[in-house]
């Protein structure tokens, strides 16, 4: 080999197996991340092609308040015989039939399919408040025992493994252990128990009957929470662990117990993190179905939770006249049943026979639904992004 | 034998640490430690890396409870004449009494101000004029006061090493400690602002006790009255520094000072 320049390519390649390999293997990973991406596109441009002429319109206030404002309802379709389509409510259909008169030919109805997703909206709101309120403390107390009070060791690796294992368990179980748990056994306190009742205790002034919580947002909420409850308890103590040891250390060295430690110079350094995992939690609690089937949710309910046939409140001067009536009627909201978003696509999809009129309330609730969950995820990222600039050492 | 009369003259010691064992679960850390640390006065520990120089420290505060089946195995450590594993010892109080500095300059990502005041609040301080006068008294002591007057709400991250290190001083001494432990506060700093912590723990010496850990020999001699050769977690000299370091009585010292360590 002449050390001085010369005219052959001294590095060239031998074209070897090894190369081809390179190149395969370069391609096949390619490939793989191609397919995913195509696939998540495709799902999102569908359900916005078909799902954003429910929600938008082109007029003011391009936003179909419609949809958005009003309860599920039954669509009527009226057909005249020249082959026009009316669709109505039920309210309207009468009126559609005497002014077509002998032009009428059929009407169809389909369920669920007019008005809007209030109904849905509310009820999935409900639930996350509930279920992220339950979570967020369990999880966060869990959090910071096991991260700065429990003492390493057999113990901490079981309940390790728990937390683990209860990720991992299916959410229909989820649905099944709450019905079982909250429905019919949790604890309340009743002046006479039901037969249901599990068993009874009584107080004297009250009895505390194990008879459950009926299908409620309460029952629900509580179920959510714990199918959300693993990721918040990993999440927070991720956080509270990448708190640097030397805070712990000086602020111990002063003299603070250990709780004045975590409340002082740990807990509001890992905050900021804590409320970015919960609101991954809430888009996880919004898109369960199997947990609320049994606990929650209500395939049709044509009220808003707060809508019930109570007598109106005195109108009194003052609004806190009546608190203890208003409290116990804020309250009720948590104890009445409630459609939910999810449960409500799933019935839309699998409980009413399809045709084009179902496919509006299909394609505009999954629209919707998706919408909800993106902007909960994505202001988890602003969120995060935000606080890490303002929080760092 | 006049002992009360001596001890009127003298001080008593402030930290004494008599024949102690000291254990990481199984494995022995310190072997037999005496010492005794004399009021007011600055005392070094030296040795070399992983000799228990810091361990001892820790010992004082009992900053190591914090580690998971570290314990005294044998001896005492008493402190202002109280042994400090005694029942009746609340750990909060003793850290009261007992600041401590650390390697590496830690303020909370919090204002200079809250950084001071902490140790004081979380004693339950909420006099807002009391605050702020052991703040500035704590910043002037720490020779910060001038620099950082005009800023006490600024983020304590914005100080340069030095200054975090002064402040960290600063937060130690708020709530009037008898004894300031150091451990190896210089460590991570430049040679001027390692000066000026020198020059600051100088001064110090005048109102506090204070134990330093150093590896920096030059410096365990510029500012300490007493030093502790500490290897291989014994103590193996401890002696006024200057007899210590121009006659010393044990060769492993010499060999150590002189840097022929075999």
């Amino acid at each position: 080999m002449s050390p001085v320049p010369t005219t052959e390519n001294p590095f060239a390649g031998d074209n070897s197996g090894i190369q081809k390999r390179e190149t395969i293997a370069r391609w096949a990973l390619r490939v793989g991340s191609y397919i995913v991406v195509i696939i998540t596109v495709a799902i999102m441009l569908h359900i916005f092609i078909k799902g954003a002429p429910v929600t938008f319109q082109s007029k003011w206030p391009f936003v179909n308040t419609q949809f958005l404002t009003e309860l599920p309802a039954t669509l009527h379709v009226i057909e005249d015989k020249q082959g026009n389509h009316y669709e109505t409510d039920v309210n309207g259909a009468d009126a559609i039939k005497k002014k077509l008169g002998d032009n009428f030919r059929a009407e169809k109805t389909i369920s669920y399919s007019g008005g809007g997703i209030l109904g849905p909206i509310v009820g999935t709101a409900l639930l996350v408040i509930v279920s992220v309120g339950v979570a967020l403390f369990l999880g966060v107390a869990c959090a910071i025992y096991l991260s700065e009070y429990a003492k390493h060791g057999k113990f901490l690796e079981l309940v390790r493994l728990a937390i683990l294992n209860l990720a991992g368990v299916p959410s229909v179980v989820f649905g099944l252990f709450g019905l079982g748990a909250f429905v019919l056994t949790a604890p309340v306190f009743v002046d006479v128990p039901a037969d249901r009742s599990v068993f009874a205790i009584p107080l004297g002034f009250t009895t505390l009957s194990f008879e459950g919580w009926d299908t409620c947002v309460l029952s629900g909420g509580f179920t959510l929470a714990f199918v959300i409850l693993p990721v918040i308890i990993t999440a927070s103590e991720q956080c509270l662990q990448a708190v640097p040891q030397g805070f712990r250390e000086t602020s111990m060295a002063l003299g603070a117990t250990r709780w004045q430690t975590i409340r002082y110079s740990v807990l509001p350094f890992a905050t900021p993190g804590i409320l970015t995992s919960s609101i991954l939690g809430i888009a996880r609690a919004a898109g369960e179905t199997a947990p609320i089937m049994f606990t929650a949710a209500l395939a049709f309910k044509d009220k808003l939770p707060w809508q019930k046939d109570l007598p109106p409140l005195p109108a009194d001067a003052s609004i806190f006249a009546h608190w203890d009536q208003s409290v116990s009627r804020f309250l009720g909201i948590f104890t009445e049943s409630v459609q939910a978003l999810p449960y409500h696509i799933y019935t839309l999809a699998a409980k009413i026979p399809q045709n084009e009129y179902a496919e509006r309330a299909q394609y505009g609730s999954v629209f919707v639904f998706l919408v909800l969950v993106a902007s909960l995820a994505a202001s988890s990222v602003l969120l995060r992004k935000r606080l890490r600039a303002k929080y760092r050492w | 034998m006049s002992a009360d009369s001596a001890a009127k003259a003298k001080p008593p010691p402030v930290v004494q640490v008599r024949d102690m064992d000291f254990c990481y679960g199984t494995s022995k850390a310190l072997f037999d430690i005496n010492l005794e640390v004399k009021y007011h006065r600055v005392t070094a520990l030296i040795g070399p890396s992983g000799c228990g120089k810091s361990t001892l420290l820790r010992c004082i505060n009992r900053m190591n409870d914090r580690v998971p089946s570290a314990r005294v195995t044998k001896g005492e450590v008493l402190v202002k004449g109280k042994n400090i594993h005694d029942t009746d010892v609340d750990l909060t109080q003793l850290r009261k009494q007992v600041g401590m500095v650390f390697q590496k300059s830690n303020p909370f990502p919090k204002s200079i101000y809250e950084n001071v005041a902490y140790g004081l609040r979380i004693h339950g301080e909420k006099n807002k004029n009391l605050l702020d006068e052991a703040v500035e008294r704590s910043l002037r002591h720490a020779a910060l006061w001038d620099e950082l007057k005009d800023r006490l709400s600024a983020n304590a991250l914005a100080l340069s090493g030095g200054q975090q290190q002064r402040l960290c001083i600063a937060r130690a001494i708020a709530t009037l400690p008898d004894v300031l432990l150091m451990d190896e506060p210089c460590s991570a700093l430049d040679p001027i602002s390692t000066l000026k912590i020198e020059e600051l723990m100088s001064q110090l010496a005048r109102e506090y006790t204070i134990v330093i850990v150093t590896h920096n020999m030059q410096q365990a001699v510029r500012i300490s009255d007493f030093t502790a050769f500490l290897h291989l977690g014994k103590l193996v000299e401890f002696s006024p520094t200057e007899e210590l370091f121009t006659n010393p009585r044990e060769k492993l010292t010499e060999a150590y000072l002189r840097g022929t360590f075999s």
